[in-house]
């Protein structure tokens, strides 16, 4: 056996079956459909090569800016109100004495729901007739509140339930980094004296950058592929309201006149931009310390 | 020895792992000469499937096999058409030796926008599917290959010459698809909220905006709308255009005759735009589903609400329409002050109905056959008029109309026949590029975010554009 892991042809043979079903199940799909942006193909007709014209039409489409405007705010939201509610609740919940099982449970049950439940449970929680929050703001006087039909709130309703499905899911792994750092080190700053809230910032949060790195990291990835809940809640509206550039993608792409061409073309502008993202915090705040 | 004993070893894994990769079920449908160009379909079959014949088996029973069937008849709103296509199924199915329909129930506007274009993309639609007429649909998907040319069979079954309307299917002389029925558009009002509010039934324009300011001052959404879905408006939308730019416009539009920005078509986006400043639709019409509005409207919180006479059997059905069972009433739009040409033509339209793939098997073809003589009888068309109030797509004898009740489809009988003619809905006439500007554009209406004058450019561009192409 030793004598056969010696063999580099063997690593060579154990490797090959990954990079044939990757080639053929992402590279080969990847450059062929990367072809089509450079047409006007719509899935029916001879298509025609035009050249760069479905770049130039994107960018030249206010709607399409707008919807890079609205990634943009979803990354926002998630580094600047999401990543520090995710190590707020995730210290919180490592120094409960009791039920901690239950806490973790209970925030990571909206992680496991489907997307389609959680737009449909949250397009009854804002109805603006009988919706539970708009009761609630009735019994202080507030106007009823088109959640979802206003364009000033629709955005912010969408930002805030898809920070309710994923927080659960990063709180529990931010929890599994703060759970395994040594009891000592809190132990002894307690000794010292330092309070809850220094042990917090000063001990906790430096020892476990490297996870919250990788969380902000997958946010902004997040942020640059979301489009399922916007589909379920709002379809992009109301008239573009929370269009994001993936639902942007599927409205032009498919739907009352497609065009795959345009379609291609706008996936692989959001892929240079996710991309460019991602190497942006790679190389700046998210490079650690060796 | 080890050696090249691992070295085979892991070159079988390979191979295999790449030829079951590699490999396609296109057997599923090998015994019926399919020439397999489409996809096994993943549907919800409603239907037991018979027993696989044996080589034993000396009567030779009929091959099974399967046809697809994707619908709209989903909800409670579409139930007695659904009640009728379940028994055009089973008819077929006791008809055709071996025969199973896979019925698929999805949502109209999901499967017109999003199902079908992909599946017409890629050549695998379902064998029958629910398919609107017009440009944008069955004359695209004909143009493509991907429909039955249907001449040759309603000639066969003597269909020919009784549909009354085949325009929004015919391509180059062949029919592509089959309406299921016609319908007009109009406006449902509620009467016992009319007659509290001291209103009688709009006859004229001014009558209709002061039914409406009536309603609104009185706390109740005049027209209940659903916008959510940008069709919903663009129902309204057209019939307003084919009053103030006349009945000739809406094709007129799409042959150059006419233009979205002319002062006659953009006056119908500003009737709109004004009624939208006025308040007389639902409050958060935008967040509405076409569903919500009639929610609306059944509960009694709006007074009227624009839509297709396909909804009169709601009205008449107790568990749909709860207390306002039998107590709507249906009117045409007025006419407008200075709209241009007859005033009495209403929006009509045959567009929706159903197309048939043109990868079919000789067996398939057989069942299909059979499934258009039994959903086009006379008895089905009379029945889809009596039950679910779908006015017939061929020609009934009078004794048959004759035997409608409803007092809503019968008032739809009596507008279509006072009329002076009809004029479709733009959707049908114009390409779905122009299509899908006024989709965006109506929203953007309807949230302040343009004005009449420019959607009217916006869409003349689009649609000049579509005519240079």
């Amino acid at each position: 056996m030793k004598q056969t892991l010696r063999n580099p042809w063997i690593y060579l043979i154990m490797v090959v079956p990954t990079l044939v079903l990757y080639c053929l199940f992402f590279i080969y799909p990847m450059v062929t459909s990367s072809f089509y942006a450079f047409t006007d193909w719509n899935g029916l007709s001879q298509y025609k090569f035009i050249g760069f014209d479905n770049f130039i039409a994107i960018f030249r489409d206010s709607d399409f800016i707008h919807a890079i405007g609205n990634n943009m705010l979803f990354i926002a939201f998630a580094v600047v109100v999401q990543v520090p509610l995710i190590i707020f609740f995730a210290i919180l919940i490592a120094n409960v004495r009791r039920l901690q099982r239950l806490y973790k449970t209970m925030v990571f049950i909206p992680s496991i729901l489907s997307t389609s439940v959680i737009g449909i449970l949250w397009g009854f929680v804002l109805h603006p007739n009988i919706g539970p929050v708009n009761k609630l703001l009735s019994l202080f006087g507030v106007d009823t509140i088109y959640w979802l039909a206003d364009s000033a709130w629709a955005l912010p309703a969408v930002l805030v339930v898809n920070a309710w499905q994923w927080m659960g899911f990063y709180i529990v792994l931010v929890l599994a980094a703060i759970l395994a750092l040594p009891k000592e080190m809190n132990e002894a700053a307690e000794i010292d004296g330092a309070s809850g809230i220094q042990r917090a910032w000063y001990l906790t949060v430096p020892l476990i950058k490297p996870i919250i790195s990788v969380v902000v990291m997958l946010s902004i990835a997040g942020a640059m592929r979301v489009v399922d809940i916007v589909l379920v809640m709002t379809q992009g509206g109301p008239v573009g309201a929370t269009e994001v550039m993936a639902s942007y993608l599927v409205n032009e792409a498919m739907g009352v006149n497609p065009n795959y061409g345009l379609g291609t073309s706008i996936s692989l502008v959001i892929f240079a931009f996710a991309l460019l993202l991602t190497a942006i915090y790679q190389g700046t705040f998210g490079r650690t310390k060796e | 020895m080890k050696k090249t004993l691992m070295t085979v070893v892991m070159l079988v894994l390979v191979l295999t792992t790449m030829l079951t990769a590699c490999s396609g079920n296109n057997g599923s449908n090998g015994n019926n000469g399919n020439n397999g160009n489409s996809a096994t379909e993943g549907t919800n079959s409603t239907s037991t499937p018979s027993p696989t014949p044996t080589a034993e088996n000396t009567e030779q029973p009929a091959e099974p096999f399967s046809v697809s069937l994707r619908h709209i008849q989903i909800g409670e709103a579409q139930k007695f058409r659904k009640a009728i296509l379940d028994d055009v199924v089973a008819m077929t199915e006791a008809e055709v030796p071996g025969l199973t329909f896979e019925l698929e129930g999805v949502e109209d506007s999901v499967n017109r926008f999003t199902k079908l274009p992909a599946e017409m993309a890629a050549g695998n639609p379902p064998k029958i599917f629910d398919l609107f007429g017009g440009e944008g649909d069955a004359l695209k998907y004909g143009a493509a290959g991907r429909l039955l040319d249907l001449t040759p069979i309603i000639e066969e079954l003597g269909l020919s010459d009784k549909f009354l309307n085949l325009d929004q299917f015919i391509l180059d002389g062949k029919v592509y698809g089959l309406p299921i029925g016609g319908n007009t558009e109009g406006f449902y009002y509620n009467e016992e909220l009319f007659a509290s509010l001291g209103l009688t039934e709009p006859k004229t324009w001014d009558e209709l905006e002061h039914a409406a300011q009536t309603l609104t001052d009185n706390g109740y959404t005049a027209f209940a709308m659903g916008s959510k879905g940008a069709w919903v408006p663009l129902m309204l939308v057209n019939t307003l255009i084919g009053r103030y730019a006349g009945p000739d416009s809406i094709a007129g539009l799409a042959s150059g005759d006419a233009t979205w920005n002319s002062p006659e078509v953009v006056a119908a986006f500003e009737k709109y735009g004004d009624w939208v400043e006025k308040g007389y639709f639902t409050k958060g019409e935008l967040g509405f589903e076409y569903a919500d509005m009639l929610n609306e409207f059944v509960t009694g919180k709006a007074g009227m609400m624009f839509d297709g006479s396909w909804r009169s059997s709601v009205f008449s059905d107790e568990a749909q329409a709860g207390a306002l069972t039998n107590k709507v009433g249906f009117f045409t739009m007025p006419a407008v002050d200075g709209g241009i040409g007859d005033q009495t033509f209403v929006n009509g339209n045959y567009s929706n109905g159903y197309g048939f793939s043109s990868d079919l098997t000789e067996q398939e073809l057989v069942a299909i056959k059979a499934f258009i003589k039994n959903l086009y009888s006379d008895e089905m068309q009379l029945r889809g008029l009596l039950e679910d109030g779908i006015l017939p797509s061929i020609k009934l004898s009078s004794d048959a109309m004759n035997q409608v009740e409803d007092k809503i489809v019968k008032k739809v009988i009596t507008i279509m026949s006072e009329s002076g003619g009809a004029f479709s809905h733009f959707d049908s006439t114009v390409p779905s590029s122009v299509y899908k500007e006024s989709e965006d554009l109506i929203l953007k209406l309807i949230a302040g975010r343009e004005t009449p004058q420019s959607v009217g450019d916006k869409m003349q561009a689009v649609q000049d554009k579509a005519s240079e192409e």
